[in-house]
């Protein structure tokens, strides 16, 4: 009481300077005034911390610190080593194609074609990029693949290669935050992050790009509801013979929906190939411990035995492990070949373990993966999947001025590889959101500027992982009518090429409709280097479009389209 | 006076800041030449822990003045962009997009607990804002020390803004500062609630520089601002205390555009009424506005642009210009206003 009294009575003859002394007075470390402190470095972090350093606005008025607790040196100095491949790989939207400037441009991969097919009916459908029509009226040399896969350090290193660049905003790695406090202040203070170096940060917005376990959501009493699937992710770089030249090259992407899960084949160059195996728990830790010939037999059977006798090789791997006596690659091999005689698979077949790699391929080669040869050492890893969504993506009340981006904000099966393009689209969403309060001359802390982030992006995520949960559950039924009736509506899909086309925009394959697409591509084709990864993974774009543009969809897009053409 | 019970609207505040702006008329009449700004310096406990409570209200987006809160960026893109225009309009190369404020003098009369004051500060305005409630300007004093973009003790480059509050009246300040000090003046949803608008927008006008802006925002009297303000909002929803709008003080668009078209602005009373500042330079001014062209001022010279509430978005709409029959919707209830006043 009396030290408010003080306080006010201050500001009564002289407002800030006395007052400033007094708080000075009242805290023994002084923190150090930032304007956004951006907790965690992985993709989501650094694409926030790029589109910030890439608009010039930004820039002037912004302080940004990025806190990161692992050594981001390594990630900047990651040289891709020539074989191996050292990450798992992600799916990426073309739209988001302008960061491809600081990407390996060899350690990616271009995705043409996408098969997936049903574990049980063998119901199949097919997305191509020559199904979706918006193609034909992009510009000449407009990007016409559906996405491109690349790995996650792949990215980083690109993001942190254009802010050491710009270097417009402070990279605290090596350091952790110690705790997050709410600073004492009448009205609501600001966020102060304590570091491990002994820094403290005050913070006008503090940014959670820290992933499922997010500090900053827990400080801003945020919270979550979801689930853990009884299910585990296998993931691994994969090598296998390259397509012959009667084949198309390595750019088709399978995924096939069993019971257990969905296993996914992603292409990454022409001779290796990055898997995600949804399965069982206890399944995926019996291949993890077993043999690698034997993980290597079990990924080309998945895809190629019908589901029975899956079911029975899983038995047989997993009583052997029970056994302690885990199954050799040779026993299982011929296990495979009794299964393959008793379902008549032609040795010649695709679907035959034993088939010829080289040569002329057999008829039905193109629905299948290649086969797996082996599996990069070290490569494979397993983590559990859940389904985790916040509540709401600022922070209110007491946690006020946070926002979640990426993981912190949303966790979502792999099926669809859409984790990272959410993330992505969030840092997109929100630099979008700072740039226009900044415009306005907002406090970008506040509710009212961070309102339209949230607006944006909640239900957009939320129908994302809402389709990715059904469909999780849909193909882990095994119930003839289940079974016939998704069956039919996929071969039906398959043949409406329109609705294809819908569905691939809905994905990501195309710039999201929101934009005017034409001469927005025509402006990212026109731009390099710098500018032009800023276009691409943050809304700075829109800087060039003039400040009466920005807002808004709907109505008032359309009122200002208006506006703006009747102003020029 | 301040102590008026619980509140929920925006238009309460407005109301606040007239009624105390009255109050400070009064006591003008009654103590010409004693400072308003004087009074203030001893404060009492009464009063702090009214400050604190109040200080709540105004800086709180989810309560009572929420629809104020969202309404500002509105305001504030409407400034940005006729100032930016104007710039444009003279010499290309100075209009600066990122502080379009910078090096100008800016005052928010009747700035309440700061909310544009703020805003106008960050665009690099040497921003003043004055109200004639000295709580208001506590609390607005109090918020902004919270900031260190705004606190003028941290400020390095001198392209920032800077942001000073001060209690006092729009007379004292011209009395105190002189006709013609400042670049922008902003008056935002107070002249509904004065009882004199006329005196009100002659004494906003007379403290704006030759080339200077303008800024009002208020309500037109239609029926449509009738049924949305005061039959939905104060009786229909209770969303507002009955009897904060008065429909008859409400001000029509083509209202403010007569007075600026018919009043040679800053008049010769105004001069003298300020002491012996007149020059012969001012006595020779003109309507701010020349003439109408199909019943609009030029658009170099004033504007009208209304804004509406989207409740599906929560958010606050700029109608862009010349949206089809922008007069009849739009602009027949919340609208802003501008008008520049022409270099000698």
């Amino acid at each position: 009481m009396l030290r408010s009294a003080a306080r006010v009575g201050a500001i009564g003859r002289n407002t800030k300077r006395a007052y400033v002394l007094l708080r000075r007075a009242a805290s023994t470390s002084a923190p150090q005034e930032t304007d956004v402190v951006i907790v965690g470095g992985g993709p989501a972090g650094l694409a926030l911390a790029s589109a910030l350093s890439s608009s010039a606005l930004a820039r002037s008025a912004l302080k940004v610190v990025l806190v990161e607790a692992g050594d981001l040196s390594k990630v900047a100095g990651w040289v891709p080593p020539p074989v191996t491949w050292r990450d798992k790989s992600l799916t990426l939207k073309p739209q988001e194609i302008g960061a491809w400037n600081y990407v390996e441009d060899g350690r990616t991969c271009p995705i043409d074609e996408m098969q997936i097919w049903d574990g049980i009916s063998d119901a199949r459908i097919t997305f191509s990029a020559h199904d979706d029509h918006a193609i034909a009226f992009s510009p000449p040399g407009a990007p016409s693949q559906m996405s491109r896969m690349t790995e996650n350090l792949n990215l980083q290193r690109a993001l942190l290669r254009h802010l050491h660049e710009t270097s417009a905003v402070e990279i605290a790695d090596k350091v952790k935050v110690q705790s997050i406090q709410r600073e004492e202040r009448e009205g609501g203070g600001w966020p102060l992050v304590h570091l491990s170096d002994g820094r403290v940060l005050r913070a006008r917005l503090l940014v959670g790009a820290d992933g499922f376990n997010s500090p900053v959501r827990a400080y801003a009493g945020i919270q979550s509801y979801g689930w853990a699937y009884d299910t585990t992710a296998v993931v691994a770089t994969l090598f296998h013979h390259p397509r012959t030249s009667f084949q198309a090259p390595n750019t088709v992407a399978y995924q096939r929906f069993l019971p257990t899960g969905p296993i996914a084949f992603l292409p990454l160059s022409p001779t290796a190939s990055s898997l995600v195996w949804s399965t069982k728990p206890h399944l995926a830790k019996a291949l993890l411990a077993s043999d690698p010939g034997v993980l290597a037999s079990m990924i080309n059977v998945a895809f190629r035995l019908p589901e029975v006798s899956l079911r029975y090789l899983h038995n047989v791997i997993l009583d052997a492990a029970s056994s302690g006596a885990p199954i050799t690659t040779e026993k299982l091999q011929q296990e495979i070949a009794w299964r393959e005689r008793s379902h008549s698979i032609d040795s010649r077949s695709a679907y035959s373990l034993a088939a010829d790699p080289t040569g002329v391929p057999p008829a039905d080669a193109d629905l299948l993966p290649p086969l797996v040869t082996s599996i990069q050492p070290g490569s494979a890893a397993s983590f559990p999947l859940r389904f985790n969504h916040a509540d709401e993506y600022i922070g209110d009340g007491p946690g006020a001025r946070t926002v979640l981006v990426g993981d912190a904000a949303h966790t979502i099966h792999p099926l669809a590889g859409q984790g990272l393009n959410m993330g992505l689209g969030d840092v997109e969403a929100l630099s979008q959101c700072i740039h226009q309060a900044l415009l306005t001359g907002g406090d970008i802390g506040s509710r009212t500027a961070l309102l339209p982030y949230a607006r944006a992006r909640y239900f957009e995520n939320h129908k994302i992982m809402a389709a990715c949960d059904k469909l999780h559950k849909l193909y882990s039924a095994t119930a003839e009518p289940v079974v016939w009736a998704r069956s039919v509506g996929v071969e039906v899909l398959n043949e409406l090429d329109s609705v294809k086309a819908a569905m691939m925009l809905a994905a990501g394959s195309r710039p999201s409709r929101a934009r005017p697409s034409g001469a927005q591509l025509g402006a990212n084709l026109a731009a390099t280097g710098l500018e032009s990864l800023a276009r691409g993974v943050s809304g700075v774009r829109t800087l060039t479009e003039g400040v009466a543009n920005l807002a808004g969809a709907g109505v008032q897009r359309l009122l200002q389209t208006l506006s703006d053409s009747q102003r020029r | 006076m301040l102590r008026a019970g619980p509140v929920s609207t925006p238009r309460w505040a407005s109301a606040v800041r007239a009624r105390s702006i009255r109050a400070a008329h009064a006591e003008t009449q009654r103590a010409r030449l004693s400072s308003v700004a004087g009074s203030q310096s001893s404060v009492n406990p009464e009063e702090i822990a009214h400050f604190s409570r109040l200080s709540q209200q105004w800086w709180d987006e989810r309560g009572e003045f929420g629809l104020l809160h969202k309404m500002n960026p509105v305001r504030m893109q409407f400034i940005r962009n006729k100032v930016l225009e104007i710039q444009r309009e003279e010499d290309e190369s100075s209009a600066n997009e990122t502080l379009p404020l910078s090096g100008l003098d800016v005052v928010d009369v009747g700035c309440g607990g700061g909310l544009l004051c703020e805003s106008l500060a960050r665009l690099g305005g040497r921003t003043l804002g004055i109200d004639a409630s000295s709580s208001n300007i506590a609390i607005a004093s109090l918020h902004a020390a919270g900031d260190p973009a705004l606190a003028s003790t941290s400020t390095s480059a001198k392209s920032k803004g800077t942001l000073s509050y001060e209690h006092t009246s729009v007379e004292e300040l011209s009395a105190q500062r002189g006709p013609a000090s400042f670049d922008v003046v902003c008056s935002m949803e107070v002249i509904e609630h004065v009882d004199n608008p006329r005196m009100f927008l002659t004494n906003c006008a007379t403290l704006v520089k030759p080339g200077g802006h303008l800024f009002l925002s208020t309500i037109a009297r239609t029926p449509l601002s009738y049924f949305l303000t005061i039959f939905a909002a104060e009786h229909l929803l209770r969303l507002v205390t009955p009897g904060t709008h008065t429909h008859s003080k409400y001000i029509n668009p083509d209202e403010m555009t007569d007075f600026f078209l018919s009043t040679p602005l800053p008049p010769d009373n105004a001069m003298s009424l300020n002491g012996a500042q007149a020059t012969t330079q001012q006595q020779a001014s003109r309507p701010w506005i020349s003439h109408l062209n199909g019943g609009a001022p030029l658009r170099t010279e004033a504007e009208i642009r209304g804004m509406v509430y989207l409740p599906w978005k929560g958010e606050w709409m700029l109608v862009p210009r010349g949206a089809p029959g922008a007069s009849v919707w739009a602009e027949a209830c919340n609208y802003l206003f501008w008008v520049r006043r022409p270099l000698e």
